[in-house]
């Protein structure tokens, strides 16, 4: 599971690790069933507190995404829905074009540029 | 990705010598049968003096049940493909060393036991126990270094995606992978091993039997514990490497060490089976066949990992090796 974190990012810690969970399934990384790496794997790994990845996990099990087995540990519950993911993606975009001084409204004027 | 196509000269060359071998071993006591006293002597303690003793079926038999664990095998990888340097160096060197060591020990016998009484006057020549270890292990580095063939080719078409890393962007890639087969084995031995001990201590069952597979027991314990899972990450750092369900014992490999990452398909019968295989700076540890992340060095030795989700921790290595030195 490859997953990237925005140093810059101003939202919590919980929040962006769920969103790069959320991603590296939706890219495929992980289909339905798939046993994800141990929280601690991946808090060892982030470099963070492995309270923070369980509670991601938690937030990603209440969305569906995600089921927590005992004994089986947590696994994809079902695909990333589309809209969550180009949510995802659209926040990673907006932020990439705020470096080079977009706003939103830029954005979504850029968007409708296309066909 | 490394083509393993079946070889059917080598299947035969493997199943004519087997024959062969099997053949020699039943015909040479059938013919010399009438020299042979009854029982044989089948053990020698130190001191050449023979201090065990078996039937003529027996005797004849424990070469053949040595011969065809090995047999089969040989014709079955080679039936399979034998696509490695090592794979190939090492059937080899079992169809050369294998066969030679089994007609040792069925000739060694039959030279001991020939033109005796009775079995205890069978005297083993102090050369013999040297000769049956030392000629056929000779003989099978001879074979296997011959048939060793061409090196292996580092496959082109397996360059994972560039993946480009952001700035003030932090990646990491975590994998793990399981494999029951050393669980379920690891589980038999604790079992068998409590039972042992359980017997050992009320003293139902004691002696040689007991002690001699109590250590085995162990060791089986302890090797399917850290073969039956294998955590992997990539971080900034490097490459690390977690054995068995706690993640311990660690390998660590710095990014200042990795020169690039690939994947390849690899199964335990290219690399010799299942656990850490092969010598340092060619090894692979291997829990199942499959994708494997390969990790080359600078110093030219690679790794190989049989891990899921392999394409991208390559594709993550490549970057941050990239990143740390600009071409």
């Amino acid at each position: 599971m490859l997953l990237t974190l925005d140093l810059n990012d101003a939202r919590p810690l919980h929040e962006q690790v769920a969103g790069a969970i959320r991603r590296a399934i939706g890219e495929g990384s992980y289909t339905q069933g798939d046993r994800l790496p141990s929280a601690r794997d991946l808090a060892e790994a982030l470099g963070i507190n492995s309270n923070t990845v369980l509670r991601a996990l938690r937030e990603l099990r209440e969305e569906g995404l995600l089921e927590f087995r005992r004994g089986r540990g947590v696994s994809v519950a079902r695909q990333a829905d589309g809209r969550a993911l180009i949510r995802e993606r659209a926040r990673a975009l907006l932020e990439e074009a705020g470096r080079y001084g977009y706003r939103a409204e830029d954005v979504i004027a850029i968007l409708k540029e296309f066909p | 990705m490394t083509t393993r196509a079946p070889d059917p000269g080598k299947a035969l060359v493997a199943a004519v010598w087997g024959a062969v071998v099997t053949a020699v071993l039943i015909a040479a006591p059938l013919m010399l049968r009438d020299r042979l006293p009854e029982p044989l002597a089948v053990h020698w303690g130190p001191g050449s003096a023979a201090d065990r003793a078996a039937s003529f079926g027996i005797a004849v038999a424990m070469p053949v049940a040595l011969w065809a664990v090995l047999w089969p095998a040989l014709v079955v990888t080679a039936a399979r493909g034998l696509s490695r340097r090592s794979a190939r160096a090492s059937w080899w060197a079992g169809l050369t060393g294998g066969g030679l060591l089994a007609l040792g020990l069925g000739g060694l016998t039959l030279l001991a036991n020939l033109d005796v009484a009775t079995w205890t006057e069978a005297a083993l020549p102090l050369w013999a126990p040297l000769a049956l270890v030392a000629v056929p292990t000779a003989v099978g580095v001879l074979g296997g270094y011959l048939g060793r063939g061409a090196p292996d080719e580092r496959p082109a078409d397996q360059e994972p995606p560039v993946l480009r890393l952001g700035p003030g962007r932090r990646a990491v890639w975590v994998s793990r992978i399981s494999n029951p087969w050393p669980l379920a084995i690891t589980v038999v031995a604790a079992l068998g091993l409590f039972a042992l001990g359980a017997f050992e201590i009320t003293g139902i069952a004691t002696g040689p039997v007991v002690t001699g597979v109590l250590p085995a027991l162990g060791v089986v314990l302890v090797v399917g514990l850290f073969a039956s899972s294998l955590t992997a990450r990539v971080t900034g750092d490097g490459l690390v490497l977690g054995f068995g369900p706690l993640g311990w014992p660690k390998r660590r490999i710095g990014l200042a060490k990795i020169d690039k990452a690939w994947t390849e398909e690899r199964s335990p019968s290219q690399v010799g089976g299942w656990g850490v295989r092969g010598l340092p700076g060619a090894a692979t540890i291997m829990l199942r066949g499959g994708e494997c992340l390969v990790v080359g060095y600078r110093s030219g030795g690679q790794l190989a990992i049989s891990i899921d989700d392999a394409e991208r921790g390559a594709s993550l290595i490549n970057a941050l090796v990239s990143e740390r030195t600009p071409a």
